[in-house]
């Protein structure tokens, strides 16, 4: 109850802070730039329908690039993590092509996989598959050796090692990765809609009001910001399930 | 019975090898215990691990029943220096790790060990619910939960209050005169070798050699530490650690 009062709060200040800034802007320029939180939550009424297309198109878009990425990134960066082999040959190549920006692969992206949603995906995909590989490679190393140690000696097998220790000793990090890559990934969807503005998207939809009915393309941001709250807080509950011993933690401390 | 014979054990580190232990001899007929004392460092947990089979030692053999060992055994139980609890596991957990490891281990072992321990009522807390006193014992639990025959210990009671401590050790005591497995245990503490090993050895600093072996037989009873044998196994431990 306490957390549904400081969002409602955190909300209600932002869109005070928002209504100033677009006063202030529109009386220095002397016409409606910004427009209000007002004008564009009534744009997110009226345009519930389209709205609602669009932020269904992000969403699965957001939530299946966020899916490939950990079902690609997290395994590989646990093993790479743990096992000196992999780590030894598979580093250096994680390394040398993790800066590329992986954005500048769009256009070829588009040509391999046509200017559908597919591109979009797999554009996100790719920059969260970095993301969530490095962090998970991170967690897996740094695990205190007598966790291991304890299972080992218990007689476990190398995949028990994985699943008693490895997993849940890494999964608060990969979930905080999870959270940086929801931001990262709607910042990296936008930009593939926005590229390829076919089909529906929020990405499209903004960009497409921005210059002429800028309360509609304020309405997009918003449906925007909703996807990203509503993502985050899904990690939130799916963390409190998944580790609870961090919680009972925090709470005897 | 535990033989070990000539051991030596290096840790290879990138620009060299570490020697840790250095031609160590020892046995430990069935039901009977050891204590292992000596300097921070000098290769106490390395030998523990040898005898656990964690680890291969670079020259010499370990035997336990006449069987050398190759990696860890159902009936050798260890006991961690911190006690080795998973964050993310229950007590209940915690302490039948070997039974969630592989189901064939006898159910019954748990609940009654649990019991036997007082830790019936916390079997549902996570660790860092529990004073370090309840970690040690859910340690001793896991220990305990596979019925073992050689019982392995690395420092079990380090950082606890002197009470808690000794309030273990009696407890280690009736647990290894009901329990009769042999017990090997490592520590730095005068008075745990003398309450706890029938024979004592003590090791030299890095790389670990037996420096001396003091025989203790009259051990077994919470009073002993009011003893005067006790009292001169106390002394000539500290004349040779000083030596
Ligand atoms: N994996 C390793 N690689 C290299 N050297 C190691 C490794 N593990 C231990 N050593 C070294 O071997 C020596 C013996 O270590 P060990 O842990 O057996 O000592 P210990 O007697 O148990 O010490 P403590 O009383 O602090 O627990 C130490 O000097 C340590 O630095
Ligand atoms: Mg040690």
């Amino acid at each position: 109850m306490k957390r549904v009062l400081t969002y409602v709060v955190s909300i209600c200040v932002l869109l005070f802070l928002w209504e100033m800034a677009s006063v202030a802007v529109n009386a220095i320029n002397h016409a409606a730039l910004l427009p209000g939180p007002f004008n564009a939550l009534s744009q997110v009424v009226k345009n519930a329908n389209t709205l609602q297309r669009n932020f269904w198109a992000s969403a699965w878009r957001l939530i299946l690039a966020i899916l490939i990425a950990l079902a690609a990134g997290v395994p590989l960066g646990l093993v790479v993590g743990r096992e000196p082999v992999f780590d030894r040959y598979l580093s250096p190549i994680i390394y040398i092509t993790y800066p590329i920006p992986q954005v500048a692969l769009i256009l070829f992206l588009f040509v391999v996989f046509g200017i559908g949603s597919a591109t979009k995906v797999a554009m996100v995909a790719l920059v969260l598959f970095y993301q969530i590989l490095v962090s998970a490679r991170g967690a897996a190393k740094n695990i205190p050796e007598e966790h291991i140690i304890s299972v080992r000696a218990a007689g476990a097998s190398r995949w028990q090692i994985y699943w008693h220790v490895v997993i849940p000793a890494s999964l608060p990090d990969i979930l905080t990765s999870v959270r940086v890559s929801i931001g990262l990934g709607i910042a990296f969807l936008y930009i593939a809609e926005t590229n390829a503005a076919l089909g529906n998207g929020l990405g499209g939809y903004i960009n497409k009001h921005m210059l002429f009915q800028r309360d509609r393309a304020f309405a997009g941001i918003i449906a925007l910001a909703l996807l990203g709250l509503i993502l985050y807080l899904a990690v939130d509950g799916l963390e409190r399930i998944l580790c609870r011993w961090k919680y009972v933690a925090r709470r005897s401390r | 019975m535990i033989e070990v014979r000539s051991l030596t054990i290096d840790y290879g580190t990138p620009s060299a090898a570490v020697r840790a232990v250095e031609t160590v001899d020892f046995t430990l007929e069935q039901g009977k215990s050891l204590a292992l004392i000596g300097p921070s460092g000098c290769g106490k947990t390395t030998i523990l691990f040898a005898l656990a089979g964690l680890l291969t030692p670079t020259a010499g053999r370990v035997t336990i029943d006449d069987t050398p060992v190759t990696g860890p055994r159902r009936d050798v139980a260890l006991i961690l220096q911190n006690a080795g609890l998973l964050p993310w596991k229950t007590v209940w957990q915690n302490a039948n790790l070997s039974l969630l490891l592989s189901h064939d281990y006898p159910r019954r072992t748990a609940d009654a060990v649990l019991d036997e321990l007082g830790l019936e009522e916390v079997k549902d807390r996570f660790p860092a619910e529990l004073s370090e006193g309840m970690k040690r014992r859910v340690g001793i639990a896991r220990a305990l939960s596979t019925s073992p025959t050689v019982m392995l210990m690395d420092e079990p009671l380090a950082s606890l209050d002197t009470l808690t401590r000794e309030r273990i050790q009696d407890l280690f005591l009736m647990l290894w005169e009901e329990h009769r497995f042999s017990l090997v245990i490592v520590t730095h503490d005068i008075a745990e070798a003398a309450f706890l090993g029938q024979k004592i050895i003590v090791l030299t600093p890095r790389p670990a050699r037996v420096k001396a072996r003091i025989d203790n037989p009259k051990l077994g009873s919470l009073e002993y530490r009011q003893t005067p044998e006790f009292a001169r196994t106390v002394r000539l431990l500290r004349e040779e650690l000083e030596r």
